[in-house]
């Protein structure tokens, strides 16, 4: 079986089937982190989200950084889920989860992985506002090049 | 001669390429796809200058884009050769 769950989606995701996944003998636990769509930000109103992607590329990148996170912890399994197109409030846009022999590492490679997707993943989200605007957001930083993201297994 | 100068355009050719936009690049243009001509030597930063001033919309995100071709991060000092897939690609917003 596939250790690897990669999946770019117009439909729901479905967070017990990631759980589901990435349950495996081997592990001591496993962290999921769902991100979901937030109402409010400082005073605008958001009612919800549509997210626009690179498909072929996001999909290469976030096998990239499940590979990045293989080389730094054990991670016996993964799964990076995004939804793509519209996505109402309190809805999860994205699942990322691992599973690993000890907790620690669980929560230090889950992390790695939203932080770094938010980062360097194609893709896009758009707020459409209670008030009937709507806004691209723009991340801080362009993405970072290959030779700049410390990639431990680069040394192998 | 390496694998990469085999394919590489003429010197005196310009390079046809496809450029793909996203997010808010193609809102501004009204496209997801430009196909265009540049003249030799076909660099990362003359497309990236001939797009800002055919799409003067694309000028103020001139930079902070990044480049990717064949679906990989690059330097903007890239030698672009003919049929590559570029993409224009402006901070990120998933998760």
């Amino acid at each position: 079986m596939e250790d690897i769950w990669i999946e770019l989606t117009k439909e729901a995701l479905d967070v017990g089937a990631a759980a589901a996944f990435l349950a495996t003998p081997g592990a001591g636990g496993l962290s999921l982190f769902v991100g979901t769509t937030r109402r409010w930000t400082g005073e605008q109103e958001t009612e919800e989200l549509a997210y626009d992607a690179y498909a072929p590329m996001a999909e290469q990148e976030m096998r990239r950084l499940v590979a990045q996170a293989q080389g730094r912890w054990p991670v016996l399994k993964a799964c990076v889920l995004h939804r793509l197109g519209v996505v109402p409030v309190a809805e999860a846009s994205v699942v990322v989860g691992v599973a690993t022999p000890h907790r620690a590492e669980a929560f230090d490679a889950c992390r790695f992985l939203i932080d770094a997707l938010k980062q360097q993943v194609p893709i896009w989200k758009r707020e459409h506002y209670a008030d009937g605007s709507t806004a691209w957001v723009q991340g801080s930083a362009p993405p970072a090049l290959q030779e700049e993201i410390p990639s431990p297994e680069a040394d192998e | 001669m390496t694998e990469r100068d085999v394919k590489t355009t003429a010197p005196h050719e310009a390079a046809q390429l496809r450029v793909l936009l996203f997010s808010v690049l193609r809102e501004k243009v009204g496209r997801g796809t430009l196909d265009l001509a540049l003249p030799a030597p076909a660099t990362g930063a003359a497309l990236l200058d001939q797009l800002a001033r055919d799409y003067p919309a694309l000028a103020p995100y001139r930079p902070i884009v990044r480049l990717a071709v064949n679906q990989e991060y690059t330097d903007e000092s890239v030698r672009l050769e003919a049929g590559d897939e570029v993409a224009l690609i402006t901070p990120v917003s998933g998760g």
